[in-house]
């Protein structure tokens, strides 16, 4: 056994209410074993204490935490290590990767001089031995012209190539164990898979075992040995990474697994974990759409572009989104999917010309009820508004913090006239919320006693109050845990076919996409590189970057 | 979940709570306040009215020095016996009967000067401690005024050239861009000699000087928030201009507001000081801690400490309870910017 | 390089422009009149005309602004109206003193907090650094006249080890004899609140992401803060100093007054006592310029000292 931790209990110290030192618990009595040379999996959501059981094996944790129990390397327990032991082990014997390279690396350092550094402190190499080591490492983890590129710093690279500059300083000075913590998390799904294959290639090659932290239990699926399910600070379960997927005997593990989105299955309505345990079967029954819905939105040629400053006076044209034609019906969900700087989010907000401020040029047609947006005036533009809303994807920023939710409901119904006094506002505020899934209450609460589920689910009774005909939805569930967004997604699609709206799905996850759209659109560099229905988008994908983004998705357990 | 009970906290609200908890910061806050009832009292004429008066022996020590001894005045000594008569030469002598009778219709007050006062006296004689308050009051005012016009002009100028951006936005930069290239020194003399001396005019001067601070960091916040959601919301939700500066943004960066004008009535109450010294402070009838500490230095070379002491220990008090109470109330109002505990 | 410092000059025009209107427009509506001050108590009614004429002072206002305009232009910046020495000599004469007494001041500073201010850091949260910040909170809320004058009492007055005042020919001896007590003085003061800002500074840069990975290297902690902390904190350590070098070239009035040190800031309130126009407009003006010359060049600094800078 390399590393087994036994009963950890962390603490955070909160400051002192009168008189008394609080404190909250993350880790409440965890315990398992990292054999040698395999992957274990540590899964939770957000708040499960995953993180955090990590950081403690290398005290890696702010000051003001206090752990307990036992950790044992190598005969040592970790927890019990002096400060210089533990410096030892720090780098050398147990390395980590974190999840957002471009702030884990020093901004001001290249790439060079981070990388020596573990390799002068812990193997006693002279600086030009380890500059000839650094060279070799970074052409080890696939980095195009190491030579060059040891004198690059960390902006200038990638996202991908950041992570893989990561791994190379982890595998510095051969450790036995990686900790990695949600480390494809923050790429591009492209460039997670290439990740994850040099990872698994790597942990072969060195015979380390790695510790993988994540959320994503697709992406645990492929990579692991074993794997450690949390949830609220306390394992679930334990157990071979067939027996997870094949027999799972936990409640929450078989929600989990269940309330995924996955590109095989279809069903009309997501699993969420109390459907789960509580013993019910998916809902594969679908509602079937009306193949004569009148068209609400026709989109030709939508351009948008940004003038950048370059040279003494000039300015240089950059093209978000080069041309982009869609028909969207009644009742049906566009998708639109891409990576990062597709343009998928600029087309979106171009639509509701919410870039107005900025500099930049529009150009095209959007046809909404037999008038271009794009040209009309303001006063015109205000009424039709409302007809059109939209969804952003940070919960926590979406909503303002210094109003009530009540407020912030009754805010769009005072500026459009709707209703027809303030109680008749404050009743279909209510009456809305009910619908999304929240109470009465909720009216004099603020947005930071809500979790970001429920605010995202405000968010939308928001939109609605406007009683629109179209939500543009920007993201809306990539920041929920996979629990919630199912309830969310589902709540989406109830919506829809109770109002007959129309939705404009923006998002990077497929197979999010997959389930609630009807057609998908799918954009890379502001073109539009393939559109078709869904169906048939993922079963015979055209072209070469679909068929690439279908096989980044992580598809979790494939089977001995 | 005792939700129907439990009345919502606003976020001043739970800042408060957080204030409360924070024992130093409430205990500056007492002293503080303090002070702002003595700046009442005093500015009503209920306490310190009679600063000018000459009550004192100049320099007298305070209470707890004792007097000074009476070589120490210098006295002349006066010849004893009666005087000598010269009514012959005297061209006068005549008159002297007329004036003796027209002199005795009116009283003279024979104020007994005192030994020594509470805090001491300054060279004319006027008690410290009378002055020291009066002071607070002018001082006191003239930082919380001033801080107030600088944070008004700096939020109000801030908020549109962040908000709008654009031509507007250039603008207003042209104008911090002159303020801030003439030297701030320059800047407070031109202002001085065209507003001349006093309360008012320092208060002008100030304020008007003191506000590209706030400016920049208004203009900032701004910037930030104009691009967040929840405004973009209310954009899409058809929400007005004024509307998302003033109702949905303002309400979220006035904490930064509140921080500057506390840092800043500290910054112009001890500016007020070296105004003062240099002359262009408040007017010549007027006390301040600046004009007390100017005539601080001439005291100083003769051994007089108490003015010096009484203002220095006086004005320390003040702006350290004030600085603290800054500190706490920003702990309060945003935990995160807590310097790591 | 070159496209971004051309623009950069352009650029300061406008802001040029803008002090010399305020400068000029200030005086122009509000100062009291200069024929009147030089003319002095006993002028008649003639002799105040006479000296208008001569100063052109009958002239519309944008002629007067036109006049002014071109005195820029051509580096003709008058005599003053108090001494009828040429503007230009008495810039340069009185610079040097300032400048002794002021880089001083701010290399000290500056130098000093850097390594105060990483200790405090290193110890944040102990008793040591409560000390250290209710001490320095406290220092500060006392006036820096009150400093000065106690410490010119108590070191020069009392003991003697400096002069109380004064000012000679020798750049040397005025390094030496007559700028360490105000120089000591005001930078001891300055201390405190640079170090708490500095403190700030490095505590901001140890919540970094990348702190965390070089404790994960296995880094001792004194690596880290001095290494990879310390670097990253020189770019707010930068802007601060950006900040205090235009001072520099104005100098403390204060300390100048105080100490009776010719420098510049002593002129300008001599000037401004006088209404001495000339003096005041010609300074303002070469302030201003250097102000902005000196954010040019720090600008320039940055791009070294934080390669994310990219002038363009």
């Amino acid at each position: 056994m390399l590393l087994s931790i036994q009963d950890l209990k962390v603490a955070f110290r909160l400051g002192k209410e009168h008189g008394e030192q609080q404190r909250a618990l993350a880790v409440k009595g965890v315990s398992f074993d990292i054999p040698e040379n395999s992957t274990v999996a540590l899964v939770g959501e957000s708040g499960s204490g995953k993180s955090v059981t990590a950081m403690s094996i290398l005290n890696l944790l702010p000051t003001n935490a206090e752990r307990s129990g036992r950790i044992l390397f190598q005969g040592r327990d970790l927890l019990q290590a002096s400060q210089s032991e533990l410096l030892a082990v720090r780098g050398k014997e147990i390395a980590c990767v974190f999840q957002d390279p471009m702030s884990s690396l020093n901004p001001v350092f290249t790439v060079g001089q981070q990388l020596v550094e573990p390799l002068i402190t812990h193997l006693r190499m002279s600086a030009k031995q380890a500059l000839v080591r650094a060279e070799e490492l970074l052409h080890e983890v696939g980095i195009p012209e190491p030579k060059r590129r040891l004198k690059a710093y960390p902006h200038e690279m990638s996202g991908g190539q950041q992570q893989r500059v990561m791994i190379a300083m982890a595998l510095a000075c051969e450790p036995k164990l990686l900790i990695a913590d949600e480390p494809t998390t923050a790429l591009d799904v492209t460039i997670q898979r290439q990740v994850m294959e040099l990872m698994g290639k790597l942990k072969d090659k060195h015979r380390m075992s790695m510790l993988f932290i994540s959320h994503d239990l697709g992406v645990v699926g492929e990579i692991s040995d074993h794997v450690v399910v949390m949830r609220h600070g306390e394992i679930r379960e334990k157990a071979p990474v067939a027996d997870i997927f094949n027999a799972p005997q936990d409640g929450y593990t078989k929600a989990l697994l269940a309330c995924r989105p996955s590109l095989s299955e279809n069903p009309a309505r997501l699993m969420v974990i109390d459907d789960h345990i509580a013993g019910k079967a998916a809902d594969m029954d679908h509602k079937a759409k009306d193949p004569d819905a009148p068209v609400v939105l026709e989109v030709s040629g939508l351009k948008k572009s940004f003038w950048l400053k370059q040279g003494l006076f000039g300015k240089r044209e950059f093209q978000a989104v080069k041309g982009v034609n869609f028909k969207l019906r009644k009742g049906y969900t566009l998708g639109v999917v891409g990576e990062s700087g597709s343009g998928k989010t600029t087309m979106g907000l171009a639509l509701l010309r919410l870039h107005e401020q900025s500099n930049g040029t529009q150009g095209g047609q959007v046809m909404f009820d037999g008038r271009d947006l794009l040209t009309l005036g303001r006063a015109e533009w205000l009424q039709m508004r409302r007809r059109i809303q939209v969804v952003f994807q940070n919960p926590y920023a979406s909503l303002n913090p210094r109003f009530t939710i009540g407020q912030t409901l009754r805010e769009p119904m005072e500026i459009h006239g709707i209703g027809s006094s303030t109680a008749d506002r404050e009743a279909r505020a209510v009456a809305l919320l009910v619908k999304v899934g929240l109470d009465e209450t909720a009216m004099h609460k603020y947005p930071h006693e809500f979790s970001g589920g429920q605010r995202q689910r405000i968010a939308i009774a928001r939109c609605l109050t406007l009683q629109p005909e179209v939500l543009v939805l920007d993201e809306a569930v990539s920041a929920l845990d996979v629990s919630v967004q199912a309830q969310v997604l589902n709540l989406l699609k109830d919506l829809q076919d109770e109002f007959g709206l129309s939705y404009i799905f923006i998002s990077h996850d497929l197979a999010v996409v997959k389930f609630i759209s009807d057609e998908v659109l799918v954009m890379q560099n502001g073109d539009v590189v393939e559109q078709a229905a869904t169906a048939e988008l993922i079963a015979a994908p055209r072209e070469d970057y679909t068929r690439r983004l279908l096989g980044a998705v992580p598809r979790g357990y494939q089977g001995a | 979940m005792s939700a129907a009970a439990k009345q919502s906290r606003g976020v001043w609200a739970l800042a408060w709570t957080r204030l409360k908890a924070d024992r130093v910061g409430m205990v500056c806050l007492w002293i503080v306040a303090a002070f702002m009832v003595l700046v009442v009292l005093t500015a009503m004429d209920v306490i310190a009215g009679n600063w000018q008066k000459e009550i004192g022996v100049p320099n007298a020590p305070p209470h707890i020095v004792g007097p000074m001894p009476p070589e120490a005045v210098g006295a002349i000594e006066v010849p004893k016996g009666p005087n000598v008569d010269l009514s012959d030469i005297d061209p006068l002598a005549p008159r002297y009967a007329e004036w003796e009778a027209a002199a005795s219709k009116y009283k003279t007050e024979e104020i007994t000067r005192a030994e020594t006062l509470p805090l001491g006296a300054d060279r004319l004689g006027r008690d410290i401690l009378q002055k020291v308050l009066k002071g607070a009051e002018v001082s006191i005012v003239v930082g919380l005024l001033a801080a107030l016009v600088a944070t008004f002009i700096g939020t109000l100028l801030g908020a549109v050239s962040g908000f709008f951006g654009g031509k507007i936005g250039d603008l207003l930069e042209w104008v911090y861009n002159v303020f801030t290239a003439i030297p701030s020194i320059l800047l407070i003399f031109a202002f001085a000699v065209i507003f001349g001396r006093g309360v008012m005019s320092v208060v002008l001067i100030l304020g008007l000087t003191g506000w590209t601070g706030i400016y920049r960091l208004v203009r900032a916040e701004f910037m930030k928030h104009r691009q967040r959601d929840y405004v973009r919301s209310a954009e899409a939700i058809g929400a007005s201009s004024a509307s998302r500066m003033f109702k949905h943004i303002l309400p979220n960066v006035s904490h930064v507001a509140l921080v500057q004008l506390s840092l800043h009535v500290v910054s112009f109450i001890k500016s007020e000081v070296i105004l003062s010294y240099l002359g262009l402070g408040v007017s010549v009838d007027q006390v301040s801690w600046g004009t007390m500490l100017s005539e601080a230095q001439s005291e100083l070379i003769l051994g007089y400490w108490w003015q010096l002491a009484a203002v220095t220990v006086t004005m320390a008090v003040f702006v350290t309870a004030f600085a603290l109470f800054t500190d706490a109330l920003r702990d309060a109002l945003d935990p995160k910017l807590r310097g790591l505990e | 390089m070159t496209a971004y410092l051309i623009r950069r000059l352009w650029q300061m025009v406008p802001t040029l422009l803008g002090v010399v209107l305020l400068v000029f427009f200030l005086f122009k509506f509000f100062g009291g009149d200069p024929a009147e001050i030089l003319g002095g108590l006993a002028a008649t009614e003639e002799q105040i005309n006479a000296i208008r004429d001569q100063l052109g002072l009958n002239e519309p206002w944008w002629v007067q602004l036109g006049i002014f305009l071109k005195q820029i232009v051509t580096f003709d910046w008058g005599k003053s109206w108090a001494t009828n020495e040429p503007v230009a000599q008495l810039f340069m004469s009185r610079m040097p003193a300032t400048l002794t007494v002021m880089v001083p001041i701010l290399l000290l500073e500056v130098l000093l907090a850097i390594p105060l201010a990483m200790g405090v850091a290193y110890v944040r949260g102990s008793l040591t650094d409560r000390a250290v910040m209710i001490s320095t909170t406290i220092a500060v809320s006392i006036s820096l006249l009150v400093y000065v004058i106690v410490f010119q009492y108590f070191f020069a007055f009392r003991l003697g080890w400096f002069p109380v005042q004064g000012w000679s020919d020798s750049f040397w001896t005025n390094l030496t004899t007559y700028t360490p007590l105000p120089v000591i003085v005001v930078s001891l003061v300055a201390l405190a609140p640079q170090t708490r800002l500095y403190r700030s500074f490095f505590l901001d840069e140890l919540g970094h992401d990348y702190v965390r990975t070089a404790r994960a290297k296995g880094l001792p902690e004194k690596t880290v803060l001095m290494k990879h902390v310390l670097r990253n904190a020189l770019i707010p350590i930068m802007t601060n100093v950006s900040v205090l070098l235009p001072g520099v070239f104005v100098g403390s009035v204060l300390i100048e007054v105080f100490f009776s040190i010719p420098g510049l800031g002593r002129e300008i309130l001599l000037a401004v006592n006088r209404s001495d126009y000339p003096v005041i407009q010609a300074f303002a003006i070469y302030l201003a310029a250097i102000t902005m010359l000196v954010n040019l060049i720090t600008d320039l600094l940055y791009s070294l000292v934080d390669p994310r800078v990219v002038l363009k």
